[in-house]
């Protein structure tokens, strides 16, 4: 079967080099995929030419599901007819990536059986990547995958699989249990998932503290980011340790504090965390020193996006700071109420940080219900275009004085 | 009289028909001229039902071109043999 | 197609990550105490209990066929009591107890080509989406430059020798499937040329209505063609997003002599310090130059030097840049300021520089 490699001249140059090579995975994939052996010939083909040959489809799927499966076609099924199908599925990760090898090897001889046998360990939305297989072949992957308990994730106008940080499982500076959290919400809302019934794409994704693992604010339509209420946890002793050891803390940890909020005297810190924003730098500096408070939830943030169409957003405050504990009641509610007044008005394409953007997110936050605070602005705003709704009318102030 | 789950994909599969390749209607499109078409006698929730009868029989499929939508069945153009 | 509706089985969602939770993990849940970096690629966590668990991290490339899967398997029966996993920016990580495990299986990772890294003030591994090997807009390959930039930046990754962290990440088009918009640095698939439009077929494949209403500049407008019901693009107002193509397969936009990448700098998303800050413009064009992109690696190469012998510790790109101000940036990198550096879209005139703090 080897002899059936193409010839793949610019390819093998990137065979070469220290980091693991995408070209020898093909290959090995290709010693028993004729899929890989077309894929590689069209490939350098475009690595020739410097054009890709896809063509982007929008029908294929299983059956009674709205997305999980991004249709694709060769634009030269003539030359290389093995990829002229050669459709994506997007399997739904078990949360934090865990598998064992049990799991995974079920996963690889299904997609021995069914596909290419290439896959991405794991797309940018956190699925499982099944990487080029025919129409016929789609129903009985799902048949197969069914039987080991693995469901198809999202694409399309839906809930986009949620992801998140290994939270708990791995990390201290955790302050939600963000698998357990993500779990809950996957299967809270299963049929969003996979019958896309909104306007366009909506994202979930989990970070357990500030340092956001997963890029939840740069990308979640819904970034919900641990965080803590109370003092940081201090070991002192721990701090003189790593102040023996060589750390300046004034210059490592005081000087980085972007709230100015704490001083080492040489040999204790001292934290006013009144004006801590929970940056995580001193934290992340001394891990073994201090550590988040104990009275720990979120800040949830909404509206993320990358720049298609009105450019790019990151998420912004809607809660400061919420308990996160099943059955996370407040935040299904939140959820659904936004997702109601979205579909009611939003466009096709238009993502849920440009329909706020569009409505006003004074107008928006009304309409589910939610007070503003301080919290959710930079700044009050700058220009004075107010567009004021309520004014007093005569007689107004004796009904006051009556009603009260 | 409340409209039943068949009565009301029947409704939204004779919109998606009418529509053809005209025009692409999304999920809420569909809901939306149900509640236009029906009032009271329909909610979110009963064309949520139907939405998904018409799917699982087979009658009509989600496609997706830049935002998912609910056609006839039909080879697409970009597709191969 | 024969499906049977009534007895197929839906909406079973992912299966419960319990079941795959090695018992260390599932025993020290939500009771780690503090981790400490061991080496470039080993951390110990260490939990309330005193029980201390080893991770190993090494890099996978994204795409890998079920050959290399099943090889991970193997080491993780091998050495983790069958677990494994992988992390938000496509590394695989060996889960150990036992201490006297991590160097044998260093030494099988590496015999492997695989190589052990991307933790603590390093370059991890880039987060790309498909490129050539998979997409229909993508302006450029994905996986065969990440696989050129980190060939050169690979003792980044070896090693923990960085003022800070540098999170490099890939899009082939401006959709940016991977979301590269707030990274130290993002290169970014473009197109330069407006649409080609196939007016014979265009009204077959695509709604007239959604294609206008796709473009961001309102730059397409329906219109009548050779007696067919088609579009028009106003040309100068394109900026190339492919946003229509991906709304409508008769509007092409590859085009192997404009197409190429862009590099931006500065952005990121964690908290620490700094809020989160987009990626700017640095570098708006670079040709492809497939298969070893010569071009693109040295002007990494470039930004990531500079930043490493002039930042302070823990300074971000974004934070270093900051504080030298962007003119520096420019004069140090010997990147030429164009008129393309400027931007014009909504909201352009909050990034002019309004006040006269600048350094000469």
């Amino acid at each position: 079967m080897a002899d059936n490699l193409p010839e793949t001249p610019l390819l093998n140059e990137l065979e070469k080099g220290a980091w693991p090579s995408f070209v020898k995975e093909i290959k090995m994939a290709a010693k028993r995929s004729p899929m890989c052996q077309d894929l590689l010939g069209q490939l350098e083909q475009s690595y020739r030419e410097k054009i890709g040959y896809w063509k982007h489809g929008g029908i294929v799927g299983v059956m009674g599901y709205g997305g999980g499966v991004i249709g694709r076609y060769s634009a030269l099924p003539d030359k290389y007819p093995k990829v002229s199908h050669f459709h994506t599925m997007r399997i739904n990760q078990p949360a934090g990536w865990y598998y064992t090898s049990k799991a995974l090897r079920d996963i690889c001889d299904i997609w021995e059986k069914r596909g290419s046998g290439l896959t991405n360990m794991h797309g940018s939305t956190g699925d499982i990547i099944l990487l080029g297989t025919t129409t016929d072949q789609l129903e009985p992957t799902f048949e197969d995958l069914s039987k080991i308990d693995f469901d198809i994730g999202g694409s399309g106008s839906d809930l986009r699989t949620p992801s998140c940080c290994c939270g708990m499982s791995r990390c201290e500076w955790a302050c939600y249990d963000t698998m357990a959290l993500t779990y809950d919400l996957t299967m809270h809302y299963q049929d969003e998932l996979h019958r896309p019934a909104f306007p366009y794409k909506f994202k979930f994704k989990m970070s357990g503290c500030p340092n956001d693992c997963v890029a939840s604010i740069a990308r979640a339509d819904m970034s919900i980011i641990g965080t803590w209420r109370d003092d940081i946890q201090v070991d002192q002793d721990a701090v003189r340790e790593y102040a023996d050891k060589g750390l300046d803390i004034t210059s490592d940890v005081v000087n980085n504090c972007p709230s100015k909020c704490m001083d080492w005297d040489g040999k204790e810190l001292h934290i006013d965390n009144s004006f801590c924003v929970r940056c995580m730098h001193c934290i992340n500096v001394m891990p073994k020193a201090l550590r988040p408070g104990k009275d720990r939830g979120a800040t949830i943030l909404i509206g993320s996006k990358a720049p298609i169409i009105e450019g790019a957003f990151l998420s912004s405050v809607l809660f400061p700071f919420i308990k996160i504990e099943p059955p996370y009641s407040k935040i299904k509610d939140t959820v659904d109420k936004m997702w109601d007044v979205w579909c009611e008005e939003g466009k096709n394409r238009e993502r849920i940080g440009e329909f706020i953007q569009r409505v006003g997110l004074g107008n928006f936050l009304e309409a589910i219900e939610i007070d503003p605070v301080p919290e959710m602005v930079a700044h009050p705003r700058e220009n004075p275009y107010v567009f004021y709704e309520e004014y007093f009318e005569e007689g107004d102030d004796d009904e006051e004085e009556e009603e009260s | 009289m409340a409209k039943s789950v068949e009565e009301i994909a029947e409704a939204m599969f004779n919109l998606v028909k009418e529509a053809g390749s005209q025009k692409k209607l999304k999920p809420m499109d569909l809901t939306k001229s149900m509640i236009q078409m029906f009032g009271d006698e329909v909610d979110k929730k009963i064309c949520k039902e139907a939405i998904k009868q018409l799917i699982n029989s087979g009658r009509c499929v989600y496609t997706y071109f830049g935002g998912s939508f609910i056609e006839l069945p039909h080879r697409e153009g970009a597709a191969n043999d | 197609m024969a499906v049977d509706m009534s007895k197929r089985r839906t909406d079973y969602g992912p299966p419960h990550y319990e079941r795959f939770l090695p018992p260390i993990i599932k025993e020290n849940y939500g009771k780690w105490k503090y981790h400490e970096i061991l080496k470039p690629g080993v951390m110990v966590h260490v939990s309330e209990s005193g029980a201390e668990l080893y991770t190993v991290r090494s890099a996978s490339g994204r795409l890998i066929s079920i050959d290399k899967i099943r090889i991970y398997c193997d080491l993780a029966d091998k050495y983790c009591g069958g677990y494994i996993r992988f992390t938000s920016r496509h590394n695989v990580e060996f889960l150990l107890t036992k201490k006297e495990n991590i160097d044998p299986l260093i030494k099988d990772l590496k015999a492997l080509g695989h190589p052990v890294g991307g933790i603590g003030n390093s370059i991890t591994s880039i987060v790309h989406t498909q490129g050539w090997v998979h997409c229909h807009s993508a302006a450029t390959d994905a996986s065969g430059i990440v696989k050129c930039v980190m060939d050169d930046l690979i003792e980044y990754f070896e090693n923990m020798k960085l003022p800070g962290k540098l999170r490099i990440a890939l899009a082939c088009c401006l959709n940016m499937c991977g979301a590269v918009h707030c990274s130290d640095i993002a290169i970014l698939g473009v197109h330069r040329r407006p649409p080609r439009i196939d007016h014979a077929n265009l009204k077959n494949v695509c709604e007239i209505p959604n294609v206008s209403a796709s473009c961001p500049t309102a730059a397409i407008r329906p219109a009548t063609v050779n007696g067919k019901p088609s579009v028009e693009v106003i040309e100068e107002r394109c900026m190339f997003c492919a946003n229509c193509y991906t709304v409508c397969p008769a509007m092409p936009l590859n085009d192997p002599l404009n197409d190429g990448v862009s590099i931006w700098v500065g952005g990121k998303v964690s908290n620490a310090r700094s809020e989160p800050m987009f990626s700017k413009l640095a570098i708006p064009f670079i040709p492809n130059n497939p298969p070893r992109w010569p071009e693109v690696t040295g002007a990494i190469r470039n930004i990531v030097e500079l930043w490493a012998k002039n930042a302070r510790k823990y300074e971000r790109m974004g934070e270093w840049i900051n504080r030298i101000g962007w003119p520096k940036f420019f004069r140090m990198t010997g990147i030429e300021f164009r008129k393309e550096h400027i931007d014009d879209f909504k909201h352009a005139g909050l990034t002019f520089k309004r006040s006269t703090h600048l350094t000469f």
